[in-house]
């Protein structure tokens, strides 16, 4: 097995993503129940969800959030990361940060959501269309509860989880207080439907689910430079 | 045995005068921090956990409870006053309290706590011991802020730590340590250009303010009800490192 110079993890609820650089980056994104599993990883930096606060290594992740966006936040975008249960936003105004926020607690009704509903539905992710309509899910609970009902009235389930992703992309929306430009990062980069929902409202740019790690190297290689 | 006084925010100076000259060997105790006596669940579950430390604590220490000097002004707030009146109702002996004298020059005030170079725990819990110690801190070396810090002494002193010594305190610590801590202007008060923490207790009518001022300032807002979340901890660290 190669052995890489330097290992970055964001190790989230759900995916645990991986950057492994040498000569060349090497990106990995795996569950995080088996990154658990693996035993001896030794990393430069972390971030995430579900690993340890290790003094020197561990970094929070609204700051490996900006420093992997750096390009995008000085440009005047508004960079959101939409993970499996928590929803973040950083802003900066003149090249320096202005507005952030975080919500891990009302934010249930996100990617791990979306895994659950396409699994208990057997849908499948690319057939999620964007519907105009949107379920109004504060809480994801009552989200799954309209769901079930219009399921259960006859409505096909890919329609109704698309209408929930909708909900979601316009509670993104009023998260980051109705931005007009968006920067995406995370797992919802993958999700047409969900960047088609948000599209409806601002311009979106995805930035795929690596801005942290990427984050991670920045600040490892380049210092203070935000 | 009755032997403690009890007190929350800042009662009259006079008053905690009169209490200590009445009561010599008297201790006193600061109902508005958690010291984890049994949870009475005697408040609606949302409500302002320091309400809830201080009825707590009331009912914990009652049999040992000679007073309550309790504010119940601007100095402090609505719940107190109805928690004043109630624990009256319940036989507590309660002296109730107004402090809401105007500071009249905000520009000339002894501070010298807020604005030292102790960690910023040590800074608030010195105030607030102070309020009946009142012991003369003017010597305390004074430091540059970097930082700010705005608003009450909260439930959880933790948070405090994320700060580094150089943050300057504001808000109702400050009005307190000054000895005007029903000041509407002084509490408002904060500075330009420095990266301040609006920080507030969940349901609290003083959140307004705090988001107000951190809107104006271009500080950071965050409310915290008990004990702070991890999302709650890691955006004041991301504040302190990106501004």
């Amino acid at each position: 097995m190669k052995n890489f110079e330097k290992i970055y993890i964001d190790s989230g609820t759900t995916w645990t993503k991986i950057l492994k650089v040498d000569k060349e980056k090497r990106y990995e994104v795996i569950k995080t129940s088996d990154f658990k599993k693996q035993k001896n990883i030794k990393y430069l930096k972390s971030t995430g969800h579900s690993l340890s606060k290790e003094k020197g290594i561990y970094e929070n992740e609204l700051i490996a959030l900006s420093y992997g966006a750096r390009k995008y936040l000085n440009q005047g975008y508004c960079v959101l990361d939409l993970g499996s249960r928590d929803i973040k936003y950083v802003k900066f105004e003149n090249q320096k940060f202005s507005q952030m926020d975080w919500n891990s607690s009302c934010a249930s009704a996100t990617g791990a959501t979306i895994e659950m509903l396409l699994k208990f539905y057997d849908v499948k992710n690319e057939d999620l269309k964007f519907n105009k309509e949107k379920y109004a899910i504060t809480c994801g609970i009552f989200g799954l509860e309209r769901i079930m009902d219009d399921v259960a009235k006859g409505i096909e389930a890919d329609v109704a989880i698309s209408k929930f992703i909708h909900g979601i992309a316009y509670n993104a929306f009023n998260f980051v207080k109705k931005e007009p430009k968006i920067c995406v990062s995370g797992g919802f980069c993958e999700n047409k439907c969900f960047l088609d929902s948000l599209s409806n409202y601002c311009e979106v740019v995805p930035l795929g689910r690596f801005v942290l790690v990427d984050g991670l190297y920045e600040m490892d290689n380049l210092n203070n430079y935000i | 045995m009755k032997n403690i006084i009890g007190f929350w925010g800042y009662p009259r100076k006079e008053l905690i005068l009169e209490y200590k000259l009445k009561y010599k060997d008297a201790q006193f105790i600061d109902l508005d921090i958690d010291y984890s006596y049994p949870k009475l669940s005697l408040t609606p579950d949302n409500y302002c956990v320091i309400i809830k430390n201080i009825l707590n604590n009331a009912y914990y220490l009652k049999d040992n409870l000679i007073a309550i000097l309790a504010p119940v002004g601007k100095d402090k707030c609505d719940s107190a006053y109805f928690v004043s009146e109630l624990l009256k109702k319940e036989g507590f002996n309660v002296i109730q309290s107004i402090f809401e004298d105007k500071c009249p020059d905000i520009n000339n005030l002894k501070t010298p706590i807020s604005d030292s170079a102790l960690p910023l725990k040590e800074k608030i819990e010195l105030i607030t011991k102070n309020i009946i110690e009142q012991k003369d801190y003017s010597t305390l070396p004074k430091t540059k802020a970097e930082f700010g810090f705005w608003g009450v002494p909260p439930n959880d002193l933790e948070i405090l730590n994320l700060f580094p010594d150089n943050t300057s305190v504001f808000g109702w610590v400050r009005a307190v340590e000054a000895g005007y801590p029903g000041d509407f202007e002084l509490e408002s008060y904060a500075k330009e250009n420095l990266p301040t923490v609006f920080f507030c207790q969940s349901f609290c009518s003083k959140n307004y303010l705090a988001k107000y001022l951190a809107q104006k300032y271009h500080g950071l807002y965050i409310d915290i009800d008990s004990t702070p979340t991890n999302s709650a901890k890691a955006k004041i660290e991301a504040f302190l490192k990106l501004r």
